[in-house]
């Protein structure tokens, strides 16, 4: 029933739209015997992972001597377990999960951040919107109470009393907001209300990074030892993310047909991925990436990391984060 | 003429129901047919592919789940001493949560079919293995004295006797289990799987594509039915007669002495440790996330974490009992108004298959819309989760009433009630005591997968949380006292069931 995963990968690239692009880089990389890679996406594919789909289908990775696999994720399967486990190289996290992973244990580093903001957001109707966290008081907010710990960081951060605020514990879903039962919903940025929008919903965001919630979201983990051992090829995976995430700034919509073409069984609309896909490019690039490049951090955004994560209940070091390997990739 | 009335009825509830749709302006919480059928021809390819998707895993799922099931059964059967280990062992195997299980069999199959596979067959085995274990018993004792004078062993009784009596329980076990594999297949690809009903639910669900929404779960629901009817025919085919008479003399009282009982207890306990701790050391699982019995002791052994899991512990009881009781009565009530109105069984079961085999994410938003998030819509949820195998197990056990009993009935001119009360239900008791046991750790998951959905407390959020605090040693324990509350809960009613059975059923009583 479990197929290695280069068949998969290859009777996909074969039988996907995609195929003529595709195979070109994918059949030689079996010829010539590089070294297989497992990277554990966050999520289930779609555009959020744009730059990804970019570096594998234009063979960055394969020039670089690597054959990636990109297993995605889903309700149920957490990235840590299968990084810990050494069955994936490298798996996209956040700053907090991290952060709460190494204090159960875990032996992960942070090596690049993809998402410089926290594409957390309060989403709102246009008819009763929140703008800034004022607003808060006296509605209904609709989240996994499971992401309590984030919405007291933010009244915290702008002196707002969290009991102000009624929570109504929801699954992740626009329709409690749509329908009615609440007033607003904590969720991403770049998901539900680009869902709300594409169906022609009129809502509004407020990003709560834009309230002191700093928090590196969409970050590369890997373990010590896979830092000790396999450090070339953690570098060449960042090469080729790096490469691939330029191409994705450069056309969104590019990529936005690229995701729709590599999964034609994943149910993705092409308008919303293609709105997906610009609303994360303010998250992914700032002043800091266009000087330093791509994934790049500073000991400054890691002490507002921290600040933050203390906040959230969380006590981490500056070691948590290494970027040693980006300093390669980059230099 | 018949066929033409039940096509208009099926006109009727489209109408009505497209009606409702439209009438609800704006509404984000249904769609009507007539959207859903313009959906689904414009995305037949992509729908017919994840469909096939998640029937081809359902279905080795299915055929696993149910052997291992009829294969513990037999061995219960011709080797009693082993049944309350493999009883126990079922059950706290069947309690582990997906959000337990799902990390675990990623790791260990990889990208693929595996887990959704092994998620369906865990979906099913537990319910037929109980199915079977009252098929396997239904046999009159003159019947088995019969065989031992002959000096026939155990196995050849199975196979020449109990085989043939458990039939109509195996089709019970297998009607239950086809809407439940399916189910299975999707929720596993909810661990990692590129394609399948489930993932294109989720997507449609976040994206706020109600007509798609509505389309899966329709179809869903269609292939769930399909499948049950499926069964539901075979079993007609190859089990066409009636029962025989079951007339066993009320078993002899076989009490255990108090440290004969405490001894087995221990035993249990302990092999369980053993092959908890052994199982995850052979497969080279990660402590980080697969934790062993001692991390489980060492945690638990700090009082704050107790005190946490013993008040969330609290509010998941409080809400799995009434909903245990909602679910047991709605399924065996709606069994028996079903027996007494066989047009409202025409309507009532695809609704019940449906209610079954929808993934829960897609029908918490209209139940919570239409029961509100407190105890009631609590309930009601849970009720809605767990009712299907009572009352599937039910109407097979008020038709299993022997055909003699109902000839005595009617010769006397007895009413309607009066046979129900006096000859149907009593019948149909062993099957409903089998599905209250079934109910047990169902009523337990789908409380706190509510809590999860809906109301933001219990066990349920607890256990949520360890996907973004990576706190596996609370999930763990989790998972150890939701064993623990199923173990007591199904000896409870367990021991009820003797009570009765020792009356009504004394070759249950083994």
């Amino acid at each position: 029933m479990t197929y290695p995963t280069h068949l998969n990968r290859r009777f996909f690239l074969q039988t996907s739209a995609a195929g003529a692009v595709a195979a070109a880089t994918g059949l030689p990389a079996q010829a010539a015997g590089l070294r297989a890679v497992n990277f554990q996406l966050s999520w289930l594919h779609s555009v959020q992972f744009g730059g990804s789909y970019i570096a594998a289908s234009k063979g960055y990775w394969s020039d670089l001597g690597l054959d990636v696999s990109l297993a995605q994720g889903g309700p149920n399967a957490p990235v840590e377990p299968p990084v810990v486990s050494g069955n994936a190289l490298v798996g996209i996290s956040a700053a907090d999960y991290t952060a709460a992973a190494v204090s159960e244990g875990a032996p992960f580093r942070i090596i690049a951040v993809a998402m410089q903001k926290n594409p957390f957001a309060i989403a709102s109707l246009a008819g009763n919107p929140v703008n800034t966290p004022s607003d808060l008081v006296g509605k209904k907010i609709g989240m996994a109470v499971a992401n309590t710990p984030v919405l007291q960081a933010l009244c915290t951060l702008n002196d707002i009393d969290i009991n102000a605020i009624e929570i109504v514990p929801t699954q992740y879903d626009p329709a409690p907001l749509v329908s009615g039962q609440v007033d607003c919903l904590l969720c991403w940025e770049t998901d539900l209300p680009v869902a709300m929008s594409v169906q022609g919903i009129d809502n509004t965001t407020m990003l709560m990074a834009d309230h002191g919630y700093a928090v590196h979201s969409q970050t590369y983990i890997a373990t010590e030892d896979a830092l000790a051992t396999r450090r070339d090829d953690l570098v060449a995976l960042l090469k080729g993310e790096v490469m691939g995430w330029n191409d994705y700034l450069a056309d969104t919509d590019a990529a936005a047909e690229l995701t729709m073409e590599m999964f034609p069984d994943a149910g993705l609309d092409l308008s919303a991925q293609k709105l997906q896909a610009a609303r994360q490019v303010p998250l992914m690039f700032s002043d800091l990436t266009a000087e330093y490049g791509f994934g790049w951090f500073t000991d400054e955004t890691v002490a507002a990391n921290i600040e933050t994560l203390a906040l959230l209940g969380r006590e981490v070091s500056a070691d948590l984060w290494d970027r040693s390997l980006l300093e390669e990739v980059h230099g | 003429m018949t066929r033409l009335r039940r096509l208009a009825g099926v006109l009727a509830g489209l109408i009505i129901w497209e009606a409702v749709a439209r009438g609800l302006p704006g509404s984000v919480l249904i769609s009507g047919p007539v959207p859903m059928a313009l959906h689904f021809y414009e995305h037949a390819g992509l729908i017919t592919r994840a469909a096939l998707e998640t029937t081809s895993n359902a279905v080795p799922g299915f055929f696993w789940g149910n052997l291992v099931a009829v294969a513990l059964a037999a061995l219960v059967v011709v080797v009693p001493r082993t049944e309350r280990v493999v009883a126990a062992l079922a059950l706290l195997v069947f309690c582990i949560p997906l959000i337990a299980s799902g990390p675990i069999l990623r790791v260990l199959y990889g990208p693929g079919d595996g887990p959704q596979i092994a998620l369906a067959a865990l979906a099913v085995y537990y319910t037929t293995f109980l199915a079977m274990l009252v098929g396997l018993r239904a046999v009159p004792q003159s019947w088995t004295d019969l065989m031992a004078v002959y000096g026939r062993g155990r196995f050849d009784t199975l196979i020449r006797v109990r085989a043939r009596a458990s039939l109509p329980y195996l089709f019970v076990g297998l009607q239950i289990a086809a809407p439940a594999a399916f189910l299975g297949a999707m929720i596993g690809e909810f661990t990692g799987a590129e394609r399948g009903l489930g993932v294109l639910t989720l997507r449609a669900m976040r994206g706020l594509q109600i007509d798609a929404t509505w389309t899966l779960a329709t179809l869903t629901a269609v292939i769930a039915m399909i499948a049950y009817r499926f069964f539901g025919w075979l079993g007609q085919k190859l089990v066409g007669y009636r029962p025989v008479i079951l007339l066993s003399a009320p078993g002899a009282k076989t009490a255990r002495s108090l440290p004969a009982r405490a001894a087995e207890l221990v035993g249990i306990t302990l092999l369980v440790l053993i092959l908890w701790q052994v199982l995850m050391d052979g497969f080279g699982l990660n402590a980080f996330f697969a934790k062993r019995p001692a991390d489980v002791a060492l945690f638990l052994a700090d009082a704050a974490n107790r005190e946490v899991l013993l008040s969330a512990l609290g509010e998941t009881l409080s809400f799995t009992l009434p909903g245990y009781l909602a679910g047991l009565l709605l399924g065996a009530g709606l069994a028996v108004l079903l027996v007494l109105s066989p047009p409202l069984s025409r309507a009532a079961m695809p609704v019940a298959i449906a209610l079954r085999a929808v993934p829960i994410i897609t029908t918490a938003p209209l139940l919570v819309l239409a029961f509100g998030r407190g105890a009631a819509g609590t309930v009601i949820i849970v009720a809605v989760m767990i009712f299907f195998p009572t009352l599937v197990a039910c109407l097979q056990g008020l038709r299993q009433t022997p055909g003699q009993i109902f000839d005595v009935f009617n010769s006397y001119g007895a009413g309607r009630f009066r046979l129900l009360s006096a000859a149907q239900i009593p019948a149909m008791l062993p099957a409903f005591f089998a599905s209250a046991r079934m109910a047990v750790p169902s009523a337990l998951l789908a409380v706190t997968t509510t809590e999860w959905l809906a109301t933001g407390r219990g066990i349920g959020v607890l256990m949520a949380l360890t996907s973004s605090t990576s706190n596996y040693n609370m999930l763990w324990s989790c998972v150890v006292a939701l064993s623990v509350v199923a173990v007591i809960f199904y000896a409870l009613v367990a021991m009820c069931e003797r009570a009765v059975l020792r009356v009504y059923a004394s070759e249950q009583v083994a």
